[in-house]
């Protein structure tokens, strides 16, 4: 394409179907196609379809004895056991539960931000989105401790009130218990969250708006009719960005989640990292895939139908 | 361009003297290499913390040539599960109660204790530790006590027994150590069960008995500097600590006491093993003979405020809050200690499955 009087070279390694006399340094499609989708393909069987089929495999393990890595005859013991426990799926149910509330009030929260910077910011748009990401500069688990500082008993939440004359014993209601886990976790979130809404409202063409201001459309409806439906693959991609690895999320539940503040990924860390029991936390695990992958179905068929009145 | 004559005959003769001396070096004993020039190199697997160059001082000292590089494990757990997964570890660090398994699924070499020229340092009640089967398996390295850590100013009429975990006078500021087995061993000591021996009824209702303590319980502590924090900040009044958490908070200056109860104190043994099938055998030997040395043992005790099990170094102790911190003036502590026997794989199954039920509970 650029230099059009040279040979091409590579077309003869990656195979035929070059035409004769063709020119340029273009690859075929078929070698592009594995050229550019290869690399990553290898990445994601190698690192995360393999383990998670070893994961599989694991679960029908009846214990850690033995070689490792040696097949055994698969049994549903582990399975049998996590079915007979029901508080691990109420855990599970819990966990889902507050996933989804940090997803929508992430969201909720991120959308604003976002609608400010994509059409409210102007030429400072970049600045603020600096702003916005300095916190990523700080490692996460600081992040967390900080809410340690701010909600202990000591903590400067107490300490202002305490100072305020409001209260005169400290609250000890604020830290170790799964409000501290929500308050954390969507504050974690919101900046995430803010970015692929962020993307999506950076999209919209803002012709749409004056067209619709030409026809008589009022804000309120230009908003309900053009941004928001323009940036819904935005707040869905956000959603589940939250609510995903929320589900599984154990780090913070134990920093500031308390003796009640454990979730279902605690359980599946333990498993692994306190008991040694990797068939037990695996078959945890691919129960929790399997619930997650259910939901995500339904969320997606769920917004399909929808679009399919509009 | 070719080389002259003259080089080529130079270069081929410094070939010849350096392929003999190699072949020299080859067939000397391992032994006849001063230690200063022995090379190598050495993977340990080791919790956090213990890679610092203190703890293996006079390794580095003796064999400055050799390579040592660190793996961390983040429980005793997680470095089971790694050597269990084939890694590649010369040596690894597992604690009392969690020694048997390493024998029974073959992933550790028993230690040949005639090369280790510290090993009469090590009294006999440590070194049976590191026996499994009657074989010597393991070198014992740090210990401690394990008992209920309390603030004196929270709790002034003191506390004699391990049943203060789940008194609910302290609702709230109690902490517990994130462990299973943990919680069955002090369940055992307020019941007078065989720790042993723990029948499935027993398991039961100490599962019912610490999901009634969560809720007298603060946090679960999984790390010693989360107590601490915990401790100082006034939020746990009592808590099962070990005593490096109790020399911590002394040496800051915070009101605390270590308690003798009534069912006794536990104690924990750490201990160094050897993977099966390492090409570094000999060099693992020297290791754990250095470990055992004295500047490391003074950095264990005075660093970490865990015991050594060089009883040199122990009884070198002058330090008073160390003192207190090991009990070395009570001649009768170690009568008055329990210490924590070996799991099996189903105890550990077990055990740990009760306290995720016991977290998970509603």
């Amino acid at each position: 394409m650029t230099a059009p009087t040279l040979p091409s070279p590579k077309s003869e390694v990656f195979g035929g179907g070059v035409p004769k006399g063709r020119r340029g340094w273009g690859l075929d499609r078929r070698a592009t196609f594995w050229f550019i989708y290869l690399p990553p393909l290898f990445w994601l069987i190698a690192f995360l379809v393999m383990p998670v089929l070893l994961m599989a495999a694991f679960s029908f393990r009846p214990d850690m004895r033995g070689d490792l890595f040696q097949i055994r005859t698969p049994t549903f013991s582990q399975y049998a056991s996590v079915a007979a426990t029901g508080s691990y799926w109420r855990l599970l149910g819990i966990s889902t539960l507050m996933a989804l509330g940090i997803g929508i009030t992430a969201v909720l929260m991120a959308y604003p931000l976002a609608y400010f910077l994509a059409f409210r910011a102007g030429t400072r748009a970049g600045f603020y989105l600096i702003l916005l990401l300095i916190p990523f500069w700080t490692s996460y688990l600081l992040r967390v401790m900080a809410w340690k500082i701010l909600l202990g008993t000591e903590g400067v939440i107490n300490s202002f009130l305490i100072y305020i004359g409001l209260i005169q014993e400290p609250l000890t209601a604020l830290l170790y218990n799964r409000t501290a886990v929500i308050l954390t976790l969507i504050y974690v979130w919101i900046p995430f969250a803010a970015l692929p809404i962020l993307a999506a409202l950076q999209r919209i063409d803002l012709i749409l708006f004056e067209a619709a201001a030409d026809l008589g459309a009022r804000p309120y409806h230009q908003f309900m009719r053009i941004t928001l439906p323009l940036s819904a693959p935005g707040i869905l991609a956000a959603f589940f960005m939250v609510f995903i690895p929320t589900v599984g999320e154990y780090v913070t539940l134990l920093l500031v989640g308390g003796s009640r503040g454990f979730l279902y990924g605690n359980i599946i860390q333990d498993f692994f990292t306190k008991a040694a029991n990797w068939p037990l936390g695996s078959a945890l695990s691919m129960i929790m895939l399997a619930a997650t992958l259910i939901l995500v179905l339904l969320a997606t068929r769920i917004i399909d139908w929808r679009q399919l009145f509009e | 361009m070719k080389p002259k004559r003259s080089m080529l005959f130079i270069t081929q003769g410094l070939m010849l003297a350096l392929a003999l001396l190699l072949s020299a070096c080859g067939a000397a004993p391992a032994t006849a290499v001063p230690p200063g020039e022995l090379t190598g190199s050495l993977t340990v697997l080791d919790w956090a913390g213990y890679d610092a160059e203190d703890f293996w001082v006079d390794f580095k000292n003796t064999y400055p040539k050799v390579t040592v590089n660190f793996e961390i494990g983040s429980s005793d757990a997680d470095i089971y599960a790694k050597m269990k997964a084939g890694d590649q570890a010369d040596i690894f660090h597992p604690y009392t109660g969690w020694l048997q398994f390493y024998v029974d699924e073959g992933l550790v070499e028993e230690i040949d204790t005639s090369k280790l020229s510290n090993w009469d340092k090590v009294p006999d009640n440590f070194k049976k530790i590191g026996q499994i089967n009657g074989k010597q398996y393991f070198v014992p390295w740090d210990w401690g006590f394990t008992s209920i850590l309390y603030r004196t100013d929270k709790i002034p009429e003191g506390v004699d027994s391990w049943s203060a975990l789940m008194d609910p006078k302290y609702k709230g500021h109690i902490s517990m150590w994130d462990d299973g087995p943990g919680a069955v061993t002090i369940s055992s000591y307020i019941h007078g069960y065989d720790e042993t021996a723990i029948t499935a009824d027993q398991l039961a209702s100490i599962k019912d008995e610490w999901i009634a303590q969560r809720d007298l319980n603060l946090f679960y502590w999984a790390g010693e500097p989360e107590l601490v924090e915990g401790m100082k900040s006034g939020d746990v009044w009592a808590a099962y600590a070990w005593q490096g958490a109790y020399a911590t908070l002394l040496g800051e200056g915070v009101p605390v006491a270590y308690a003798n109860p009534k069912e006794g104190r536990n104690s924990w043994v750490g201990v160094y093993g050897i993977r099966k099938g390492t090409k570094n055998y000999d060099l693992a030997l020297k290791f754990l003979d250095q470990k055992l040395g004295e500047a490391t043992g003074n950095n264990v005790v005075n660093m970490f405020y865990y015991g050594d099990a060089n009883q040199d170094v122990m009884n070198g102790i002058t330090d008073e809050t160390l003192k207190k911190a090991f009990s070395v003036d009570d001649p009768d502590i170690l009568n008055k200690t329990n210490f924590t026997p070996n799991l099996t794989a189903e105890q550990r199954d077990a055990w740990t499955a009760m306290w995720a039920e016991v977290k998970a509970a509603p």
